[in-house]
C-alpha cells in the first residue's frame, strides 16, 4: 500500500460568541506534507472486498449544556461559600468612601479645606459608574439558548445548540435508498482519507467545509452482499469511517435535500441496527 | 530429704531467674523492633531449621535507584522530539482566555486527560499575562476614557509524543469539552517558542553586537 508520512499542521480553534455564527472559527494550515509515494506493487493480494470511505461530519456544540439539578445545587453552594469568604473589592471600597464623603459634605459643620486636595476629587462617582453599567446591561439582549421551533427541524444545522450533531445523508446503496453517513467508493491510487474528503465534497448542494481529524479511520463496517449478487471478485464492502469537524456550511440546502443533522440519541431511528452498532462506538455522546 | 529440698529450692531459684531474665529480654525487643525481616539482637539463629529466614521481606523489594537532586538554578531544555511515521512530535496545546479560573481548569482537565489516555505530557507552563485596555470614546466628548481592562491568560501543555491513531479521539474530546470563552490551539513546539520565554537581556545583546561588529 502507499506509504505516507504524517501531516503536521497548525490549527487554531476559537470559541467565542461572534454574532450568529454557529460554527467555531477554524484556521488550519499544513506546515509540511510530503507527497504520497505510490509504490506500484505488481503482486498485490487481490481481496474480494470492495473498499469505501465514509465521513462522520460533526457539528460541535455551540453553548454549554444546562446544569443538572445536583450540579445546580453544588454551584449555588459554592457561590454562597465564596461570597461569605470573600473580601471587599476595589469598586465596593470606592462606593463606601464616596458614600462617607457625601454624608460628611451634607453634615452641617463641613469644612471643605479639611478634605483631601482638590486634585484627588473625582468628578465621576463610583455610583454613577455602576448606574451606567447597569443601563448598558439592560440594553444588551442575549440570544435565546433554546429555541424549540428550530430544534424540531432536523435539517438545519442550527438546531440543538447544546449538543453535537452528526450529518446523515440518504444514499443509494445497491438497490435500496437508506440513511447513512455519506460514503463513496475507493479509487485506486488515493488514500482512504482522500476518499472520505471526496465523499463530503460530492454531497449535492451543500458546501460543507470540514477539518478532518487525523489520517487514521475511527471505525469500520463491513457487510456482505446477498448471496444472489455475490461473485468471486466481490464478497462485500468494507466501509471505513473518518471523523471531521464542521467549520463552515455553505448556503442552506433546499428543503428536500436529503440531509439530516441528528443527535446521538436520535441516530437509532434512522440507521439500520447492524450499522448503528458499529457507528455508535465512535460517536461520542458528549 | 535435704537434697530433695535443695533441689526443689534450686529449681525454684532457676525458675525465678529464668522469669527475670525473660522479662529483661522482652524489653530489648520492644526498644529495637524487628526491622526488615531481620532478627532482633538477642534472638538465636536456627540456621539448620527449615524456618530459618522466615519473615524476611526486604530482599523482595526492587532496588530503588538513588534519586539525583535536581538543581533548580540550572535551566535544562527538555529535548524536542521530531515527528515519526506513527506519532506526532512535541506538540503544544495552548489554552487562551480572559477568565483565569476557566482557563486554568481547562488546562488541568487536558493534563488529567493526558494522564488517563497514556499520552506523555512533558511540560506544562503558563506564558505571561497580557493586559489589554479597552478605551472607548463617548458620543459627545472627545476624550477617550478607560472602559475595561482585559487580561489574556495563556496556559501551555507540552505533549512529548502523541500517537497518530489516538489523535482524533483526543482532539474530539478536547473540542467537545472546550468551555465558553476559551480558545484552543495546537502547535508544534519549536526552539523559537522555547527561547521566547526568556527575558530579553539588552546589555548582553549590546555586547554581542559589539563583538560581531569588530
Amino acid at each position: 500500500m502507499a506509504s505516507r508520512s504524517l501531516f503536521q499542521f497548525v490549527t487554531c480553534f476559537g470559541r467565542s460568541a461572534a454574532g450568529k455564527s454557529v460554527f467555531r472559527q477554524f484556521s488550519g494550515s499544513p506546515v509540511s506534507r510530503e507527497r504520497l509515494q505510490t509504490n506500484v506493487l505488481t503482486e498485490r493480494a487481490s481481496s474480494p472486498w470492495n473498499l469505501a470511505a465514509a465521513v462522520c461530519l460533526q457539528r460541535l456544540p455551540v453553548i454549554s449544556q444546562d446544569y443538572t439539578p445536583i450540579e445546580q445545587q453544588f454551584a449555588d453552594l459554592m457561590q454562597e461559600m465564596e461570597l461569605e469568604k470573600s473580601v471587599v473589592g476595589d469598586h465596593e471600597l470606592r462606593l463606601q468612601e464616596d458614600a462617607e464623603k457625601m454624608s460628611r459634605k451634607q453634615a452641617a459643620n463641613y469644612d471643605s479645606d479639611e478634605d483631601d486636595d482638590p486634585r484627588h476629587q473625582e468628578t465621576i462617582l463610583a455610583q454613577d459608574l455602576e448606574d451606567s453599567w447597569e443601563l448598558r446591561l439592560k440594553n444588551f439582549q442575549p440570544a435565546p439558548r433554546v429555541r424549540d421551533d428550530v430544534d424540531k427541524d432536523l435539517t438545519t444545522v442550527e438546531r440543538c445548540l447544546a449538543d453535537s450533531l452528526v450529518l446523515l445523508a440518504e444514499q443509494q446503496v445497491g438497490a435500496a435508498k437508506m440513511w447513512l453517513l455519506p460514503q463513496t467508493q475507493w479509487k485506486e491510487g488515493e488514500t482512504l482519507r482522500q476518499t472520505a474528503e471526496r465523499a463530503l465534497a460530492s454531497l449535492p448542494a451543500a458546501g460543507f467545509k470540514a477539518t478532518f481529524l487525523g489520517n487514521s479511520p475511527c471505525g469500520v463496517y463491513k457487510y456482505k452482499l446477498p448471496k444472489a449478487i455475490r461473485t468471486e471478485g466481490s464478497i462485500g464492502t468494507k466501509v471505513f469511517f473518518f471523523k471531521a469537524i464542521l467549520s463552515k456550511s455553505g448556503p442552506s440546502p433546499a428543503p428536500n435535500a436529503s440531509f439530516l443533522w441528528v443527535k446521538k440519541s436520535e441516530l437509532q431511528h434512522y440507521l439500520k441496527p447492524a450499522y448503528m452498532m458499529k457507528v455508535d462506538r465512535f460517536i461520542l455522546g458528549l | 530429704m535435704n537434697p530433695i529440698f535443695r533441689k526443689v529450692s534450686f529449681t525454684q531459684q532457676s525458675f525465678v531467674l529464668n522469669q527475670a531474665l525473660s522479662l529483661c529480654w522482652a524489653k530489648p525487643s520492644i526498644q529495637h523492633p524487628v526491622w526488615g525481616g531481620m532478627t532482633a539482637v538477642n534472638e538465636r539463629q536456627y540456621k539448620s531449621m527449615p524456618t530459618h529466614g522466615i519473615g524476611r521481606w526486604r530482599h523482595l523489594l526492587l532496588r530503588q535507584k538513588a534519586k539525583k537532586k535536581r538543581d533548580r538554578n540550572v535551566i535544562v531544555q527538555k529535548p524536542i522530539f521530531p515527528a515519526t511515521d506513527t506519532a506526532y512530535g512535541t506538540l503544544n496545546v495552548i489554552a487562551l482566555g480572559y477568565d483565569m479560573t476557566v482557563v486554568e481548569h481547562y488546562s488541568q482537565y487536558i493534563h488529567n486527560l493526558c494522564h488517563r489516555l497514556g499520552v506523555k505530557a512533558g511540560d506544562s507552563y503558563a506564558l505571561p499575562t497580557k493586559t489589554t485596555e479597552v478605551l472607548l470614546m463617548p458620543g459627545q466628548g472627545t476624550k477617550m476614557y478607560l472602559d475595561a481592562v482585559l487580561k489574556t491568560h495563556k496556559r501551555v501543555i507540552q505533549l512529548s509524543s502523541l500517537n497518530a491513531a489516538l489523535f482524533p479521539v483526543f482532539m474530539e474530546l478536547l473540542l467537545k469539552n472546550q468551555p465558553e470563552g476559551v480558545q484552543l490551539s495546537l502547535q508544534e513546539h519549536t526552539n523559537a517558542d522555547y527561547q521566547a520565554r526568556f527575558k530579553v537581556r539588552p546589555e548582553l545583546q549590546g555586547l554581542m553586537v559589539k563583538i560581531n561588529n569588530k
